[in-house]
């Protein structure tokens, strides 16, 4: 047996195949156990992706049939009535509005600060360096709770208020690890010889840092995006008391537990005609709630094939710490 | 000759080291007057009882709303003189013009001779705008005092003026002293700051944030030691000393509560970590698969239900499993009789079902750190032990899994510190009234405690107790991995 397998390594011995296991034999067991490999995994697969089908296929169907439960696997009477109904729903756009601007606005925000930070704490030279770096990173080790959280919030005046959402995430201290990791990388070289042509920090980090460092910057905006998008707990606390400030996450919490008043919520602030369209088209509880699922579910499948790019780099990079 | 001229310029004249102590106090001031700007104990525009005693001088010299949002009907009936109010108003906005000023004359001081000249005028404008709004707020003093009827404005000394014509007149003095002894800076010197001092300088902002979002919120660990109720003042009066502490174990209702928040938590955590070896599994099963399409493709959307929210999960449950979801219609559709059953609102194994859209939600996400590894593991060990004659299961057991071994015992190590932490979203979610018993962790019977019931005090000292229990538990963690691998996870 060894020697047949040395005498059939050392015949193509110059071919270097990359899976040098496929020149074997399949045995049968091989083949029961890719068989079942497989199905275990398509089981799985179908298992994770089926709910969201299933959402879908019941917002584009005739919503006659999805009140009696008839659709399961296959859309009938395709129609987009559940999708342009969401116009009515006042409250909805709104929280849109709020999570779009928090995801805009405090992506943009931490992904800045965060390159800015990783880069300053690269520089030896910095005063007290040493101190201020792990100031920053031993936030990530304690945490003050919940209550206290909220005191200090609303002793800040972020309460009831936009920049709840966005100051706080300023500083982020994992992201800034793992921008300091990345920069540590770029050659010194480069930063070297912008500094003897009389660039200064700041254009060393416009210039040069910012453009090399997109990669690393591009994966925490993803993150920060995602995050933002999904956030949920500090409308829950700390914007209580102001419904316009409600983020969509929130908004879908509270449709989900009220179901009962949403469809009637449709019909009021609609003219008659709209209400009675409404009526006619038997928007029922359900469909509106597995809409606004789907409106909320829908950009992050939409910027999931970019995140894909970045998302296992920044695994790993995670794993280097700083 | 050179020689010379290198000497001078190292060796500071004694006119230049009084200067330079001169600025760091000037700069310990100004740190100073920002933290009594913003301490509502110290606000010299709290000369009346309509002025809440938790605002700070910073937020009267923002917002005129604020500083009359509870006086209107005293402005109306003259008790309090618009005057006066617009006299406050201003003297709060002059403090706070002068306080930026000398904290940028304390940027300024950082730097070289011509930057320490011009921050001295700023320094001394700022002591003089102080002393001016401390002489305003004197004269509003005494025109609310002058009241028709102190029985409702209550006037109230503002003792903290006499802070800031302290720290007004000093900070004039100081800067007027610097003034006349440092040496001239000549007109042709360039402004210029030292790299360390001018990177720290931008880094200080970002330090300061961390400190006001991770660091200050510890200050509210005081509400553990007071009877404090929601609108309340801390006071001598209602310092109740260890009393929610001794509650927590003594009071038999609150006891019961913990025993089973706590039983919940541990067994939740626990089954995680029982589970913490599948995403390994999952990834060295993955790698076992020869089409690369299918694998990229399971890797793909596997991973999509990671970055949901939970929300989200809850509202997909809602779509498979409540009364009307697809369980229900699939068997009222397929089989006999029709079913009506929403499997959400009962109680029965519910840490399994948690458990369950945990691993629904995050095994494929897991398992892609772990596919990474497999990755990188030298192809030659494969190929060496299929010359040996090992199976695909030997290789997997032998190879792929000791290989991975390190990474999944840094995560098992980070999951033992988190034992109490996992998260509220999930479980606030999926609770209802049916589960709520065998569902509440620790961080969602705080939620429902603190911001719930308003009772901030008891819920306080529940999260104290888990920050020190976590801490300890991340250091005994980190001593673990130290001793074994030698290298630290924290």
């Amino acid at each position: 047996m060894m020697g047949k397998l040395i005498k059939s390594n050392t015949k193509d011995n110059l071919k270097v195949s990359k899976n040098q296991e496929r020149r074997f034999k399949k045995k049968p067991g091989d083949i029961v156990f890719a068989l079942l490999n497989g199905a275990f995994f398509l089981a799985f697969t179908i298992i994770c992706v089926f709910p969201f089908y299933y959402l879908l296929i019941n917002t584009i169907s005739d919503n006659d049939l999805v009140k009696r439960g008839m659709i399961n696997f296959i859309p009938k009477g395709l129609t987009l009535s559940n999708y342009l109904a969401l116009g009515n729903v006042k409250d909805l756009w709104t929280s849109i509005y709020v999570t779009v601007g928090r995801t805009v606005i405090g992506t943009s925000f931490m992904v800045f600060v965060s390159a800015l930070a990783g880069y300053l704490v690269t520089k030896k030279e910095m005063w007290n360096r040493k101190f201020l770096y792990r100031f920053l990173v031993i936030t990530m080790y304690f945490n003050s709770g919940l209550i206290p959280w909220y005191m200090n919030m609303s002793m800040l005046g972020l309460t009831d208020s936009f920049l709840a959402y966005i100051i706080p995430g300023f500083v982020a201290p994992f992201n800034i690890i793992l921008v300091k990791t990345y920069i540590e990388s770029i050659p010194a070289e480069l930063e070297e010889s912008a500094f003897i042509d009389g660039a200064g920090y700041s254009t060393i980090f416009l210039k040069i840092i910012w453009p090399l460092s997109k990669p690393i910057l591009a994966t925490i905006a993803i993150f920060g995006a995602v995050g933002n998008w999904n956030s949920f707990q500090d409308s829950l606390i700390l914007n209580a008391n102001s419904p316009s400030l409600y983020t969509l996450q929130h908004r879908l919490y509270i449709y989900l537990n009220s179901g009962s008043n949403l469809a009637s919520m449709m019909g009021t602030g609609v003219s008659a005609t709209q209400a009675a369209n409404a009526m006619q088209s038997a928007l029922n509880t359900k469909t509106i709630q597995y809409t606004i699922s789907m409106v909320t579910i829908i950009p992050i499948l939409c910027l999931y094939p970019f995140m894909q790019r970045y998302y296992e780099g920044g695994i790993m990079m995670g794993a280097v710490k700083g | 000759m050179s020689g010379v001229r290198q000497v001078t310029a190292e060796v500071k004249s004694t006119r230049e080291r009084y200067t330079e102590f001169l600025c760091r106090i000037l700069q310990v001031f100004a740190v100073v007057s920002v933290v009594i700007l913003f301490s509502p104990g110290l606000n010299p525009a709290r000369m009346t009882g309509y002025i809440r005693d938790n605002v700070s001088l910073f937020t009267c010299g923002v917002s005129y709303t604020a500083l009359t949002r509870s006086m209107g009907r005293a402005l109306n009936q003259g008790w309090i003189s618009y005057s006066s109010i617009r006299i406050i108003f201003a003297a709060g906005m002059t403090i706070i013009i002068a306080t930026i000023l000398s904290l940028a004359n304390a940027c300024m001081s950082l730097g070289n001779l011509r930057l320490k000249n011009k921050g001295a005028i700023l320094a001394m404008i700022s002591g003089i705008m102080q002393l001016f709004a401390s002489v305003g707020l004197l004269m509003a003093y005494a025109s609310i005092s002058n009241t028709d009827r102190p029985d409702k404005v209550n006037p109230i000394f503002p003792n903290a003026v006499y802070v800031y014509i302290v720290l007004g007149a000093v900070m004039f003095l100081i800067a007027v002293t610097q003034i006349i002894i440092q040496p001239k800076a000549p007109n042709t010197m360039n402004y210029y700051m030292a790299p360390k001092y001018k990177l720290f300088l931008m880094f200080l902002p970002i330090v300061i944030l961390a400190f006001l979002f991770s660091y200050l919120p510890l200050l509210g660990w005081r509400y553990a030691f007071f009877d404090y109720k929601a609108g309340e003042q801390l006071s001598i009066n209602n310092f109740v000393g260890l009393k929610w502490f001794t509650l927590l174990f003594k009071n038999e209702a609150t006891r019961n509560d913990i025993v089973r928040v706590l039983k919940n938590t541990l067994a939740m955590s626990g089954l995680g970590m029982l589970t913490s070896m599948l995403p390994m599994a999952f990834a060295i099963f993955l790698s076992e698969i020869r089409n690369n399409k299918f694998r990229r493709f399971v890797q793909t959307l596997t991973t999509i239900p990671n970055f949901i929210s939970w929300v989200l999960v809850y509202a997909i449950a809602l779509a498979i499993f409540s009364t009307d979801g697809f369980i229900n219609t699939f068997r009222s559709q397929f089989g006999p009789g029709v079913y009506s059953i929403n499997y959400l609102m009962n109680n029965s194994q519910m840490w399994i079902k948690m458990l369950l859209w945990g691993l629904w939600k995050t095994l494929g996400w897991s398992a892609i750190i772990y596919i990474s590894a497999i990755s990188s593991i030298d192809r030659q060990l494969f190929e060496a032990s299929i010359v040996d004659g090992a199976g695909r299961f030997q290789r997997m057991w032998y190879i792929t899994a000791p290989s991975l071994l390190p990474t999944y015992f840094v995560l098992l190590l980070m999951s033992i510190a988190n034992i109490l932490s996992n998260g509220m979203e999930q479980y606030l979610v999926f609770s209802n009234a049916m589960n709520k018993s065998s569902i509440e962790v620790l961080d969602l019977y705080v939620y429902n405690l603190g911001i719930g019931n308003g009772a901030i005090p008891l819920s306080t000292v529940v999260g104290m107790m888990k920050t020190f229990i976590s801490v300890i538990l991340l250091f005994t963690a980190n001593g673990f991995s130290k001793r074994i691998r030698g290298e630290s996870i924290v």
